[in-house]
């Protein structure tokens, strides 16, 4: 019965999956004792509002560097869809909500396809066209709302908490309003990876040439990968006007490298093809525990960045370290 | 009539002729041979078949129309598949993902996997039993890579197979059960094309052959009616009246050791290899594939940080962790592996020839240019190799003449050990023997010494003055001078006494 145990052991050491949730238990733990109280209903809500905008992008994150890219453009295109969608509401008219939507929405697809054909069709190297289009993107949000500011319709407020919305607070009591975006961003992934699209996206990471010497189009795979995550950066910035009621063009600086780093803590390989999506919402937990630690540790002003980064290469690192022990384990395993 | 019928194809890359005038016919339920040396065309033929290449003239008849597919997968939905030399797969997908890769069937929505995994077990059952297709193609040894690669070309049910050299990778097992399925698909009528460089295997399975020298074919034999000579065969490919013939003298060799090597381990794949190298001795290591051979020369040249043994080179000591070690005390590999272990293939050839040079612990501020392109240049006349200057990128090279680039690599340099980790594999009979030859006269002239490993038993009988057996990552017997003989080093890799 013991010798059975220890095997079991062993296969969950052994799955990739294993240190990343080790690492968010940890941070849970550690958050926890700083913090007195945690469990409450109210702090747990408030940490998952908190938490939300950046596992989506995450996600979005996660898909495109599966497919062998990146997005460096992540936050502005997110902070762009955000300014439009909070210059086009009116108060006074209850119809700009949908028109918000859906010209947010549309952006959200051009945003998607700019960068795939950059990276699939250009073929320009993913850092540095979606760095380039990081400026387009945040020149237009600086056109559309030079200085933050906006509005919003009444009803949209539903989008972060359906509570503070006449006729649909029974849902919004029942199920924080945020774990309805992160469940959709799991159900839409759930769809794509069961259809070829997500096996050739994978496909498409692991080896470009040789994908395209095996029927795939993998110039358009990319640019379905982009245009993925660009509507979870809609999801995101659909959640922000919500929340806020307006935008900024700089309001995404800070997440995009915050997302590259969460889906790295994740266990997306960055050489692409290999890593699971649903693991990225691990690593941006990973990420925001680190700068509520941080908080509730009481370090002083001055430092706070320079720990946070410390943590954050130390959570790297520590997956880095794992998967080479794991490589290393395999070598010695049996013969 | 025939299924396919290519007439007068030409072929140039950037100036150079690849192929003048290629002619080919395919018939239904026959496996034609192609034959050839390194460079003479006969994979560009089948290449331009299956669309991977454009053709520059010609043209290619296939069930009743002139067919000319932009695209390898335009071929595939037409009923023609290839099985590529260097592999197609997806390294982080498992096996039935790449077995089914393009032609996903749905159900409902969602992919049908169950199908999948059914039929893709289905082929590697006849091929390789109880391989597992729930394995990443990256956990698989190269032989069970093979393998996958075939069970994809075959899952779409082609009407014409094309074999580019599969059988470089695999055990004679492997092969054997190759054969018989293509045997049996033979019977089902698929015709199809078949490329090696053992002509042992194309005299077994082939029902007729086309041999192709410098990009035109010059023979042709068809053995339903036409005696399997094998000489006559060899001439074909070499243009030459005589075969190649390779005499070994076994020559007396002073008891001055150069290398020694004591208990190395390295994980799982090595225990407890020692050894003695001789001045001037071409020491082989043989067995069956796997058997920890080419881990053996990838930690002789200190690839392996986790590698423990001790080691000594002219007597003094070397820590065989890095391979910078291994190259500063003269022990320089040659890989197998040359795309990804021994070239640079986007850099031109003097930048090939020159890096291990900017290794050097002593190397001057600036790189003397001048004199390095010197050097290149004096090498690849020695070696012969065949290219329009030193500045070419790698990847336009035909595989001989990549495999001498990364030979002459060391050649400036003050050689002790030469470790050659089947440097012939995928080269031709010709360019096989001159590079033999180069090495052996190396041997003679500079006292060399060389460790050989060789997946080939007839190159480790030809050029080996002893041979070590290894047999589960263990040195299980050795043979020393005229014990070396085929059914000995069999005999022995099978551990049968």
């Amino acid at each position: 019965m013991k010798e059975k145990n220890k095997i079991n052991w062993k296969t969950l050491a052994g799955k990739p999956e294993f240190s990343t949730i080790l690492m968010l238990v940890i941070m849970v733990i550690v958050t926890a004792c700083l913090q007195k109280n945690f469990f409450s209903q109210r702090t747990i809500l408030s940490y998952i509002n908190s938490f939300t905008p950046l596992i989506l992008l995450a996600m979005g994150q996660a898909v495109v560097i599966i497919a062998g890219g990146l997005d460096m453009s992540c936050g502005t295109s997110m902070a762009l869809m955000l300014c439009v969608m909070t210059r086009i509401m009116d108060p006074e008219q209850p119809f700009s909500g949908v028109t918000a939507l859906v010209i947010g929405l549309l952006v959200a697809i051009a945003i998607g396809l700019i960068n795939g054909f950059a990276v699939g069709y250009l073929r320009l190297p993913a850092v540095i066209a979606t760095f380039a289009t990081s400026y387009a993107w945040l020149g237009t949000a600086l056109f559309v709302t030079p200085t933050p500011g906006g509005q919003q319709v009444a009803w949209f407020k539903a989008f972060y908490d359906m509570k503070q919305v006449p006729g649909l607070e029974a849902i919004g009591s029942v199920i924080p309003t945020a774990l309805l975006w992160i469940l959709l961003a799991c159900v839409v992934w759930y769809i794509i990876s069961r259809t070829r699209t997500g096996r050739y996206i994978y496909a498409v990471g692991s080896d470009a040439e040789n994908a395209y010497a095996s029927g795939i189009n993998t110039a358009k795979i990319q640019t379905i990968a982009y245009v993925i995550n660009a509507v979870f950066l809609y999801f995101a910035a659909v959640y922000y006007a919500g929340q806020n009621g307006a935008g900024s063009a700089h309001f995404g600086d800070t997440l995009t490298l915050q997302a590259i780093a969460a889906a790295v803590v994740g266990g997306i390989a960055m050489s692409g093809g290999r890593g699971n999506v649903y693991l990225a919402i691990a690593g941006a937990l990973i990420m925001s525990f680190v700068s509520k630690i941080i908080f509730f540790a009481d370090i002083p002003n001055a430092y706070q960045t320079l720990v946070s980064g410390l943590i954050i290469i130390a959570a790297i690192g520590i997956s880095a370290a794992y998967a080479a022990s794991q490589k290393k384990a395999a070598l010695k395993g049996g013969k | 009539m025939p299924l396919l019928t290519a007439t007068g194809i030409k072929k140039l890359f950037g100036g150079v002729v690849a192929l003048s005038n290629g002619n080919l016919t395919c018939e239904e339920g026959k496996i034609t041979g192609l034959l050839g040396t390194n460079g003479s065309g006969k994979s560009t033929i089948s290449k331009i078949i299956t669309g991977v290449y454009g053709k520059d003239g010609g043209t290619i008849i296939y069930d009743g129309k002139e067919i000319n597919f932009k695209n390898p997968n335009e071929a595939k939905m037409n009923g023609i598949s290839m099985v590529f030399q260097n592999l197609s797969l997806m390294p982080d997908l498992t096996v039935w993902q790449n077995i089914v890769l393009g032609i996903e069937k749905k159900k409902g929505l969602f992919l049908d996997d169950k199908q999948a995994i059914e039929l893709a077990q289905s082929i590697i059952n006849d091929l390789k039993p109880g391989m597992d297709v729930n394995k990443k193609v990256s956990e698989l040894n190269p032989g069970e890579q093979q393998i996958t690669e075939i069970a994809k070309a075959i899952s779409v049910r082609p009407k014409l197979l094309i074999f580019d050299e599969p059988t470089a990778a695999l055990e004679q097992e492997e092969v054997n059960s190759l054969f018989r399925y293509m045997r049996k698909l033979a019977g089902e009528g698929v015709a199809m094309i078949f490329t090696s460089h053992r002509l042992g295997e194309v005299m077994e399975i082939c029902d007729n052959i086309v041999v192709f020298r410098n990009g035109e074919n010059v023979g042709s034999m068809d053995f339903a009616v036409e005696e399997k000579d094998a000489d006559a065969i060899v001439k074909m490919i070499t243009g030459e009246t005589e075969g190649i013939h390779i005499s070994k003298e076994y020559h007396d060799i002073p008891d001055e050791v150069v290398f020694e090597v004591e208990n190395l381990c390295y994980g799982k794949f090595l225990n407890n290899v020692s050894f003695k190298l001789r001045k001037g001795e071409v020491l082989g290591i043989g067995g069956l594939a796997g058997q920890g051979q080419t881990e053996l020369m990838l930690a002789l040249a200190g690839n392996y940080r986790q590698t423990q043994c001790k080691a000594q080179v002219n007597g003094q000591k070397v820590a065989l962790t890095k391979p910078s070690n291994a190259v500063q005390n003269g022990v320089l590999l040659v890989p197998g592996d040359r795309q990804k272990e021994g070239t640079f293939q986007r850099n031109s050839i003097y930048y090939n020839m020159i890096f291990p040079k900017l290794g050097l612990k002593k190397q001057p501020l600036f790189t003397p240019r001048k004199k390095y392109r010197e050097e290149a240049e004096q090498v690849c006349q020695a070696l012969s190799v065949r290219a329009k200057s030193i500045d070419v990128d790698l990847y336009t090279l035909s595989g001989g003449n990549q495999q001498k680039i990364v030979v002459g690599k060391w050649l400036p340099f003050d050689i002790n050990v030469l470790l050659l980790a089947d440097p012939a594999k995928g080269v031709d009979v010709r360019a096989k023997k001159d590079l033999y030859d180069f090495i052996m006269n190396m041997v003679r002239e500079k006292n060399m010494s060389v460790i050989l490993y060789a997946s080939d038993s007839d190159e480790l009988i030809s050029y080996c003055d002893r041979l070590l057996i290894m047999y589960e990552g263990e040195v299980v017997s050795e043979l020393v001078g005229p014990e070396i003989t085929e059914d000995n080093i069999v005999a022995k890799s099978m551990r049968v006494e």
